[in-house]
């Protein structure tokens, strides 16, 4: 990956309820996003955007583009939003406790009129007191179904994750189960539940696919009934636990102690949840973000076979959403409550770019996942005020 | 402080059966949502990510985080168009535990106090008016000290002054030379106040013979499963225990409802444990009998946003939300008044925080009308044009 003057290329319009996912297919000139809805759309992005001047008094820097398909099926909010490495199929991971597995190029099952701007119509219908706007039509798109539906979760679907090649898939769900798929196969191979009030967070997965990574951890019952959160590297041939990383970190930390005090030891690590977390490319790194609404938002880097934080690295105020190392390992990007995107050195955790613009700070939205195309040039990241934002690296 | 259950635990369920009406307030501090348990808005803007699932009441929906409630609502009455007066914690707390707005003038008592005035027994060893892990700072109000409520910890802890520190036979000639002392100068002073500080010794030793009745361990292993493995599952099995030794009124809380951000995951953590535990003590009430005679109020001190702000929160709201009262006559089964299609506003048959408080006081059979005085200000239990719902009473 090379970072050299990033620069805005397109604002995609996704209003509605919030984009939470997004991610690249293809050759990377394909972008899909997926929102708490349960829609996902798939945008074709050109090589080259449109010469673009932002209105006034506009928000906007960057063109706009339709989408062109519509993928059908989720029934509750889009969680995650992975390809497998040759960008052809999609997987999703969703509220509605299913994953579904997509061919986003297959020819078109039928077409639809998707209204993409419905908060600027609702503030226009306002404003000129009219109600025209509401109902002007919207663009036309090609629809899709999903070719499977992986079944086997009983609630919520938060993470997920996958091998390089593609092969074996992670997903975790919040009543503590995760789930081990073989995709070709379209079958679960593995299963392992957590402690049993948890809720899994989020999962990270080695290169090839031997070694993942579990964070677990629920909110509070009350104010004085916190249970424990639980950091565990697994081997996921086997579902046998491999490090359980809280108990090395912190030698009085008991999962069944459920107050205060001495049952609250992995607090200031984990805050309100490692709710991000992804493998560097060698398997020797995962980074963990810390989720929630919380004042640090710190990325933990923590060696994989020891369990020890090698470095802290950037962090967003108000909460991390999303973290993903770039394909060479040298670089770690995040996104966050603070409407950042930051892109930071492993080596040294220096910051060398931070895109986007804070809105202001707790009150002002969430930049709610990142994507790096194949190609390592562009990033996106979905922003729940109802845009995806995608740069181009290299200006 | 006020002191009102049997000495005797031994032979008290047939007893209480045969007594007063008694209230367990489970009070869902810094305000639940009712987007997220009974008043649910699926398909609309304001609906959120959870989904409806069918109760035991043909019609009647609930959140899917209440699968355990959902098969008691025959034994619930919910009030889905509470319109309240407090939007906020401070105020809204004080309105929900006395039915009044906070005044500078009148320090109104707690539905606590007051059921312990009319519904509690004197000079016995527990007390009339308990809270574990309750909320509200209203206390007896202008009722005085002694419907005071008797406050346990979070964790079921008893205030360290109702256990003596002292050897039996030491701490009984402490005592006997202080009742002397105290009764002579109450005599020639005719003193209230030293008169009520007398009594506050009488009922903090008569507890120690009560201490029984706050120990759940050995019950809880029994009862975990029907209440769930909780720190409030645990509070309501204290206070099964409590109303069954005659105490008329405990209120259980739970903190933390306040989801001005995240407020899915929040009640994903929150609900599941309490509407446990509520299915739990309903049940275990029922069995035991005592239901009949035993009012169940589920409220916090307001409501929530129909609108899901920037946060994933839900803000304050009292234009229309929702409540629940089960058990001591109140219809089963019964969904009272309603929101409008996306929770904005009460469509139908608005209740207020008076109408509330006065159906709940008749349930108790306390007249809502029953004056007491404020200085010189007579003062319904009631405030003034409230209306009792008796469509909620059988």
């Amino acid at each position: 990956m090379v970072v050299d003057k990033p620069k805005l290329l397109w604002q995609l319009v996704f209003e509605g309820t919030w984009p939470m996912a997004v991610c690249f297919l293809e050759n990377g000139r394909r972008l899909a996003a997926g929102n708490q809805a349960g829609q996902i759309y798939v945008w074709d992005l050109p090589e080259t955007p449109p010469a673009f001047e932002a209105p006034k008094n506009s928000d906007r820097k960057a063109p706009d583009l339709p989408p062109v398909r519509r993928l059908d099926g989720h029934e509750n909010g889009i969680t995650r939003l992975l390809p497998t490495p040759d960008g052809k199929t999609l997987v999703s991971a969703s509220l509605d406790r299913t994953l579904r597995v997509w061919q986003p190029a297959d020819p078109a099952s039928g077409s639809a009129e998707a209204i993409m701007d419905i908060d600027q119509r609702k503030a226009k219908a306002k404003r000129d007191r009219k109600d025209e706007s509401l109902t002007a039509p919207g663009v036309k798109v090609d629809t899709l179904g999903s070719v499977a539906t992986l079944a086997g979760h009983d609630d919520w679907v938060l993470s997920l994750a996958s091998d390089r090649e593609g092969k074996r898939w992670i997903s975790g769900d919040m009543s503590a189960r995760v789930i081990v798929w073989d995709l070709a196969e379209r079958k679960e191979v593995r299963r392992w539940s957590g402690l049993s009030w948890n809720w899994i967070l989020a999962v990270a997965m080695s290169a090839d696919g031997g070694t993942a990574v579990v964070s677990e951890a629920r909110y509070k019952r009350d104010d004085f009934d916190i249970p424990s959160a639980a950091l565990r590297v697994y081997d996921t041939g086997t579902g046998q636990e491999k490090l359980d990383v809280l108990k090395t970190m912190f030698p009085k930390y008991k999962p069944d102690d459920t107050s205060y005090g001495g049952g609250q030891v992995w607090r200031k690590f984990v805050a309100a949840g490692l709710v991000a977390a992804d493998m560097s490319p060698n398997g020797e790194l995962v980074a963990l973000g810390q989720g929630g609404e919380t004042d640090t938002g710190k990325v933990h880097l923590l060696d994989v076979k020891t369990g020890k934080v090698v470095r802290e690295v950037s962090g967003h105020q108000y909460g991390v959403t999303d973290v993903k190392f770039s394909a060479d390992g040298k670089y770690l990007l995040s996104t966050g409550r603070d409407t950042m995107l930051r892109i930071c050195q492993v080596e040294d955790g220096k910051e060398v770019a931070a895109l986007g613009s804070s809105r202001g700070g707790q009150f002002k939205d969430w930049l709610s996942a990142l994507a790096i195309s194949p190609d390592q040039k562009f990033v996106a990241a979905a922003d729940i005020a109802g845009l995806v934002h995608v740069w181009s690296l290299e200006g | 402080m006020n002191w009102g259950a049997l000495t005797h635990l031994d032979a008290l369920a047939d007893e209480v059966k045969k007594r007063g009406k008694r209230c367990i307030y489970l009070f869902m501090n810094g305000g639940a949502s009712q987007f997220e348990t009974l008043d649910m808005k699926p398909g609309r803007p304001t609906g959120g990510l959870f989904r409806p699932i069918a109760s035991n009441v043909a019609g009647t929906q609930v959140c899917e985080l209440m699968p355990k409630m959902a098969r008691q609502m025959d034994q619930i009455a919910v009030i889905r168009s509470m319109r309240t007066s407090e939007v906020d914690h401070p105020g809204g707390i004080y309105l929900m535990h006395t039915g009044y707005r906070p005044t500078a003038n009148v320090r109104f008592p707690e539905i606590g106090a007051i059921v312990a005035k009319y519904q509690g027994r004197e000079a016995t060893d527990l007390p009339n008016f308990i809270k574990i892990f309750g909320h509200g700072g209203a206390g007896g109000g202008f009722l005085g000290p002694k419907y005071l409520p008797f406050e346990i910890s979070p964790e079921g802890q008893l205030p360290t002054f109702s256990a003596s520190s002292m050897e039996p036979a030491r701490e009984l000639k402490r005592h006997e030379v202080r009742a002397f002392l105290e009764d002579r100068y109450v005599r020639e002073r005719q003193s209230e106040v030293a008169a009520m500080h007398r009594e506050s010794y009488e009922a903090a030793r008569r507890l120690q013979n009560a201490h029984q009745a706050f120990k759940v361990d050995q019950e809880w292993e029994k009862h975990k499963a029907l209440y769930g493995d909780s720190a409030f599952g645990k509070r309501c099995l204290l206070a099964r225990r409590l109303v069954e030794a005659g105490v008329p009124f405990v209120e259980v809380g739970q903190s933390s409802y306040d989801s001005h951000a995240d407020n899915f995951a929040w009640h994903k953590g929150l609900v599941p444990p309490m509407e446990h535990a509520w299915a739990g003590l309903l049940t275990d009430l029922k069995e035991r009998g005592l239901l009949d005679d035993t009012l169940v109020i589920w409220a916090g001190e307001i409501g929530r946003t129909p609108q899901i702000n920037n946060r994933a929160g839900r803000d304050h709201y009292v234009r229309s939300w929702t409540t629940a009262l089960a058990g001591c006559g109140v219809k089963g089964g019964m969904v009272y008044g309603a929101s409008d299609e996306d929770g904005y506003d009460v469509k139908d048959n608005p209740v207020t925080e008076g109408d509330f408080f006065a159906t709940i006081y008749q349930a108790l059979s306390i007249d809502p009308k029953t004056e007491n005085l404020a200085g010189v200000r007579p003062v319904p239990l009631a405030p003034f044009g409230s209306k009792v719902v008796s469509e909620l009473l059988s």
